[in-house]
């Protein structure tokens, strides 16, 4: 038989709540401070890498892009040379072109790289954004806010609704306040800028659907609508994506519409389908008109919710319903 | 058995005024703000400020209708009870933003105003027809009248027991002496004559005026007895509590005398009060001096917390039938508001929203019961502070810099009221049960700060009232309202 045994747990003593007695000190002592938060930098900020290809996918890659670099290293001295062959100034001139044409290219892909960047900050931001609210912590709230600052500093549109946040931001001390006031200022002005793009795309698509001759035409002025919409959009918010930027930016708004696209469907389905069914009873041109004007509508939409670099909380959230008007007065107008 | 609060006749006037209101609040409906709080808790900061934000249009983004750009502008207007004195709305703003700035001084009677709001609806509906209005009602009062209203549910029996427990409490033995000698000489049973009357209650108000001067807080009922308004020297004053009777009452005696004053201080005074204005409220936020009772100690805050729980036990919380609505109005939000926040550094306002949570806990859990929503909130109306850090021997403190008013003191030190400095008044306790516990004492002290010395103007030359949350408070109470 086993006696009872009973030993602590940890050898440290139970430590007491640190509890500071109260003081008084002369203002001359004290280092002033109005609520200043920790305002460096998080690593954070910068998205994760996206994953990286396998070994054998790199090898050839590397292979790959060894051959075409030698490939067009030889094939640039190969002109040269037969430049500097067939005249001497000749040759030199060629140089001095082909130094021009690297350095754009140099300068060109930095720019993209900063492009690029852009948009994973503005992603980025938009977690931290939500973050904050939820844990409704300052510091992190603060952070955003002058990230938000900085990135439209140079925005003429905005100097005094970046004043307004930059004036009331020293009166708040809960992140989601922050958080709200940043979203109400500066991104409701937005809002209705980007909405009013998108408005006016859906029309010119609408129109233009209407009295195209070929379905192809149609196809082809949606998609071009589309892509433009969503590079104003990004360009409104900040982003002002290059050409890769563009590539990952139509990609997120394809992999958003078919996230969210039976949502946005399901959302304004009713007007959707008294819009489709009035129009269509008036003329199918006119019909088709509407549903390629919603179409662009949701691609506006969905270019809304990638790129706005806060989270929806205080403003509503872009829906389809808010265009109908915009599209049936199109259709009446045409009718009469 | 707890008697209610109301009698039918006055049941009936209420339905009848809520009638009424419905009927001409089809127009312009009308929102009452009830601002409840004990005295000193901050009462008549809170409408100044009120009153002065919305006239102004004042530094508040976080009040949506005013973030929006919906809202319109405000206006004071005549209150319909004309027998009632408008709050110094004017007389409390050039106190506080005079050239030596005070703050006001304590109520000392009712008052009331109502203001005109007038913004644009988010909905189609109330937006197609141009601005709304909306009338906003608030009713300033002492502090110490709330601690009658729950008297409306004892008898003479019941509050006697329940006063005199408490001047046998071995604390109170200095205050409550003299009182207890008064009423051990005299005997209950004789007949009644009105000398015997008066010095007994005269020895009780002295009893609770000396309780409320060493103690921090009054939770003593009656608050007439401590402002007795016009009402002073009085038959339905003039009463006091009575130890239980050791045998069948006279209907001449004494005893019986004392018990039919009491009835008629409940039906002529605290009963016309409650109706006039706590029965009918839609909004409710309870100001409560949490940093005061701190320094006064374990006592003071179950004090506290016992006379919160009794007060709000008396309001109508809850969510109203939509078919009664128009007989029925009851209060569907409470905001539970630990103010002058300003007196600690804002990393403690988590903190301080932990105590206050412990503090209404019983009250929130009966109005979320009712089916009212409720929240706590660190404000202050005014924020009278700065915040700054200290480093002493290593340590980084963080302090609030202000100017304490004249007599507050701290290690010996008395201040003057004109030199500014920075405080680090103590860490308020992680766990808010240890403030309830005599054992460990808890290192606070907060002094009263003087308002801000300097005020910032805005475009039209008003004065720009500082404050913490304030415009998240009034997003809570009327936010919806205005939506």
């Amino acid at each position: 038989m086993k006696r009872p045994v009973a030993r602590p747990t940890s050898n440290e003593p139970q430590s007491v709540e640190a509890s500071r007695v109260p003081r008084a000190f002369a203002p001359a002592k004290v280092e002033i401070a109005e609520p200043e938060f920790d305002v460096e930098t998080d690593e954070t900020l910068v998205a994760p890498a996206p994953r990286r290809t396998g070994w054998v996918g790199r090898l050839a890659w590397t292979a790959g892009g060894i051959l075409v670099s030698a490939g067009l290293g030889l094939a640039a001295d190969r002109l040269v040379r037969d430049l500097f062959a067939a005249n001497e100034w000749l040759g030199w001139l060629g140089l001095g072109v082909l130094a021009v044409f690297l350095l754009a290219l140099l300068l060109l892909a930095a720019r993209e790289i900063v492009a690029l960047r852009r948009l994973r900050v503005l992603d980025a931001l938009k977690r931290e954004a939500a973050l904050a609210t939820a844990d409704n912590d300052a510091g992190k709230a603060r952070r955003v806010v002058d990230s938000l600052l900085a990135l439209y500093a140079g925005r003429p549109d905005l100097a005094q609704t970046r004043q307004t946040v930059a004036d009331n931001l020293p009166h708040l001390f809960d992140g989601d306040a922050m958080i709200a006031l940043t979203e109400r200022s500066l991104m409701a002005p937005l809002d209705a800028r980007a909405k009013a793009l998108t408005a006016a795309s859906a029309r010119r698509v609408a129109l233009v659907t209407a009295v195209s001759p070929r379905a192809l035409v149609d196809i082809a002025f949606v998609i071009y609508e589309s892509i433009r919409l969503a590079g104003a959009i990004a360009a409104l918010y900040g982003a002002r994506p290059g050409l890769f930027g563009f590539w990952r930016l139509i990609g997120a708004v394809l992999a958003h519409l078919a996230v969210t696209g039976g949502l946005v469907l399901t959302d304004g389905v009713v007007e959707q389908l008294v819009g489709q069914g009035l129009a269509a009873k008036l003329s199918a041109r006119l019909g088709e008109g509407v549903v390629n004007g919603l179409m662009t509508v949701r691609v506006g939409i969905a270019a809304m919710r990638v790129v706005r670099p806060l989270p929806f909380e205080t403003q509503p959230q872009p829906v389809v319903r808010d265009f109908i008007p915009e599209l049936t007065k199109l259709t009446g107008d045409a009718v009469k | 058995m707890p008697q209610n609060p109301t009698t039918i006749v006055d049941e009936l006037g209420i339905a009848l005024s809520n009638l009424a209101d419905a009927a001409t609040g089809a127009f312009t409906p009308t929102l009452r703000l009830g601002v409840t709080g004990l005295s000193r808790s901050g009462k008549t900061i809170f409408i100044t400020a009120l009153v002065h934000n919305l006239l102004t249009g004042g530094r508040l983004p976080g009040f949506a209708p005013l973030a929006e750009g919906r809202f319109i502008g405000a206006k004071l207007a005549e209150y319909p009870d004309a027998t009632i004195p408008r709050f110094a709305y004017e007389q409390h703003l050039e106190a506080l933003s005079g050239k030596t700035p005070t703050w006001p001084e304590s109520t000392r009677r009712i008052s009331q105003l109502r203001i005109v709001l007038k913004f644009q609806s988010k909905n189609w509906y109330s937006g197609m027809t141009g601005p709304s209005t909306l009338n906003l009602d608030i009713v300033d009062y002492p502090g110490e009248w709330l601690l009658d209203l729950p008297l409306l549910g004892l008898s003479f029996a019941e509050w006697s027991a329940e006063a005199l427990e408490r001047a046998r409490r071995p604390g109170s033995g200095k205050e409550a002496g003299p009182f207890l000698d008064l009423l051990g000489s005299i005997d209950p049973h004789k007949d009644a004559n009105d000398p015997d009357a008066e010095r007994l209650a005269a020895a009780f108000t002295d009893y609770l005026r000396r309780s409320r001067e060493h103690g921090a807080l009054s939770t003593l009922p009656p608050g007439r007895f401590l402002l007795p308004g016009d009402l002073e020297g009085s038959p339905a004053l003039t009463f006091a509590p009575l130890p239980p009777p050791q045998q069948a009452v006279r209907s001449n005696s004494l005893h019986a005398m004392l018990e039919h004053r009491y009835e008629a201080y409940k039906d002529l005074v605290v009963r016309p009060f409650f109706r006039d204005h706590f029965a009918r409220l839609d909004r409710q936020i309870v100001l409560v001096d949490t940093l005061r009772a701190l320094n006064a100690g374990p006592a003071a805050v179950a004090d506290l917390e016992t006379a919160l729980t009794a007060v709000l036990g008396c309001f109508r919380q809850g969510e109203t039938n939509p078919l009664l609505r128009p007989f029925m109005r009851k209060i569907d939000r409470i905001l539970f508001a630990a103010t002058k926040a300003d007196h600690v550094h804002h990393t403690s306002h988590d903190r301080l929203e932990a105590i206050l949570n412990r503090l209404v806990a019983n009250a929130a859990k009966r109005a979320r019961f009712a089916g009212a929503e409720a929240r706590p909130i660190a404000l202050a109306g005014i924020r009278a502070t700065r915040e700054g850090t200290i480093v002493e021997a290593g340590e980084t403190l963080p302090t609030i810099i202000g100017t304490p008013i004249a007599g507050e003191k701290l290690d010996g030190v008395t201040y003057d009221g004109k030199t500014e400095i920075a405080l680090f008044p103590g860490d308020l306790p992680e766990r808010p049960d240890s403030l309830f516990e005599d054992g460990t004492p808890v290192a606070l002290n907060f002094l009263r700060f003087t308002p801000p010395q300097k005020l910032d103007r805005n475009a039209n030359g008003d004065v720009v009232l500082p404050h913490i949350r304030f415009d998240r408070a009034l997003d809570y109470l009327l936010g919806d309202w205005l939506a």
